[in-house]
């Protein structure tokens, strides 16, 4: 059956690849991959130590009190 | 005769006002050296010599009439091309750059001309001060004063590399993740790093904001104090500029460093290589004769300090390069494409758990790496000063790796926000290298008083190439 007017256009396929707007090579897509898949072991056993109550402004107040002129 | 190149900026500032000396007279010569220097070691831009010679004769005007206030008049200096100058358009060390002049000095820029410091050229870095080596893909790569052949650490390389020579006696840089401390190493020469928020970021050139420090490259540790208390404040165009009040770092230089106690991590530095390791003796073996304590501390795991700051720095570059790359990704020297892409990979779940975790791992280390030290002492490069051939990696697969080692000292301090003072170890007529103060938060004056006390012991030097590396090293820089 005919597409009415009424439909929405057709989509292009949206692709599952990560940063897939960037022109890179295979190998390099397989490098930056890995290298990030090893960071996030360590951001994941962070996540698990760090309280709800983290904040990213409390670094600047650790430097600030902790001062020492 | 004085010696113009080994003067320190402050000497010489005192030269011009005592009309010992002219102030075009000093700029003619600084041109001269500078010039020779770049042909050394590529550490030019762009040479602005009609401009600072015009500014020079205005300056002598002002000294004659006795309205030259400012602590710099007359001095000339150089600059990483990376800081907004009204009218004028900074490269950043790259192809890509926005073709529309700036509208107002960069802060730090804005110091230097109310101090009366006159600016002579700008100065080679790393494309986007993306890089630990002084490797340039765009500029080419910039070579070491003393030996030509070898790298001179980056990403702030023509700063080094001029200040070295004795072409400036300071000029500006900036430091990421370990910029202001390789090149200065690599060069022997001082810098510092300062806390992070001490000095104003306006008008520079963002890599990855969040840890983004400006800080001073220099042979006279007198330089850092005085360039440092020009820089360091509030300024409303940075609203993470800190508002704590601003020591005066010149008069504080003499302040007493007996009984101060430097901690060493022996098994951080165990990483490093074994001549290093005793470079940080020789050092640690001159801080005790000052009268400092040596202490062991511990830093808290390093390695995850390693990945938590990649966790920041990656994203927050990847995010400031995101219209470029995705519009002018060929424009990119291979080296920085490599590096810039990486970010886009990480989850921005992983990047705010880094960023939450922050204040907690900055108090767990002043708990306890300096629980029983004032300062913690540390290498800067890993391994004997390298040379170019080796670490020229482009792009390829062993980019993260190679760059991993040389930051390997560096880079998780800039997690931490913490002050730095560079120091040039005793050479022995040896290649320079450098070790590294970290003190606690907004510590610049006891760093800068050690560093004082310290070149009295191990007197500032001029880099000229060493013997039978010149011609050699020429050569190959020919090729």
């Amino acid at each position: 059956m005919p597409a009415s007017s009424g439909d929405p256009a057709p989509k292009e396929p949206v692709s599952e690849e990560i940063a897939a707007y960037l022109d890179m090579p295979r190998e390099r897509r397989t490098l930056a991959k890995a290298h990030a898949a090893m960071l996030s072991q360590t951001a994941g056993r962070i996540a698990l130590e760090l309280p709800m109550s983290a904040d990213v402004d409390d670094f600047r107040r650790v430097l600030t009190t902790q001062a020492r002129s | 005769m004085m010696d113009l190149a080994a003067l320190s900026a402050r000497a010489l500032a005192k030269a011009i006002r005592g009309r010992k000396i002219s102030s075009l007279e000093a700029t003619k010569a600084a041109i001269s050296r500078l010039v020779s220097c770049h042909e050394l070691t590529r550490c030019i831009v762009a040479l602005e010599a009609d401009d600072s010679l015009d500014a020079a004769r205005v300056a002598d005007i002002a000294v004659a009439k006795g309205t030259a206030g400012g602590p710099l008049a007359g001095v000339p200096l150089a600059h990483k091309d990376m800081f907004d100058r009204k009218g004028k358009i900074a490269s950043w060390g790259a192809n890509i750059r926005a073709d529309k002049p700036a509208d107002l000095d960069a802060t730090a820029i804005a110091a230097f001309k109310s101090a009366g410091a006159l600016q002579i050229a700008t100065l080679h870095l790393t494309e986007f001060a993306y890089g630990p080596t002084g490797h340039n893909y765009v500029l080419g790569h910039a070579r070491n004063p003393w030996d030509p052949a070898r790298i001179t650490g980056g990403s702030s390389a023509g700063t080094a590399a001029a200040v070295a020579y004795g072409a400036i006696p300071a000029g500006l840089g900036s430091d990421t993740g370990g910029s202001l401390r390789l090149p200065a190493a690599c060069c022997g020469v001082t810098s510092i790093k300062p806390t992070w928020g001490r000095v104003s970021r306006a008008g520079a050139m963002p890599l990855a904001p969040a840890l983004d420090t400006i800080g001073v490259v220099a042979r006279h540790i007198e330089d850092l104090a005085l360039v440092l208390g020009l820089l360091a404040g509030p300024d409303p165009r940075d609203p993470a500029a800190s508002v704590l009040p601003v020591p005066d770092y010149v008069a504080r230089l003499d302040d007493p460093v007996q009984g101060l106690r430097v901690g060493l991590d022996e098994e951080v530095v165990s990483e490093a290589h074994p001549d290093v390791q005793r470079v940080v003796e020789a050092v640690l073996a001159i801080l005790v004769k000052l009268g400092l304590q040596r202490a062991p501390c511990t830093f808290p795991d390093w390695q995850t300090l390693d990945h938590l700051v990649q966790l920041v720095q990656l994203p927050d570059a990847a995010a400031a390069h995101a219209a470029f790359l995705r519009t002018r990704p060929d424009d990119y020297g291979p080296q920085v494409r490599a590096r810039v892409e990486v970010g886009h990979f990480i989850p921005a779940v992983d990047h705010v758990t880094a960023l939450r975790a922050r204040g907690t791992y900055v108090q767990r280390t002043l708990d306890r790496t300096f629980e029983d030290v004032d300062i913690a002492i540390l290498p800067v490069l890993a391994d004997p000063l390298p040379t170019i051939a080796e670490l020229d990696v482009g792009g390829g697969s062993k980019v993260q790796a190679a760059m991993a080692r040389v930051v390997k000292f560096t880079r998780p301090i800039n997690y931490l926000g913490l002050p730095t003072l560079t120091l040039p170890v005793p050479r022995a007529g040896g290649l320079p290298n450098g070790i590294q103060l970290v003190g606690r938060p907004f510590a610049e004056a006891q760093l800068l008083a050690i560093g004082q006390a310290y070149q009295r012991e191990v007197p500032p030097e001029l880099a000229r190439p060493l013997d039978g590396v010149e011609r050699t090293s020429r050569e190959a820089a020919a090729k």
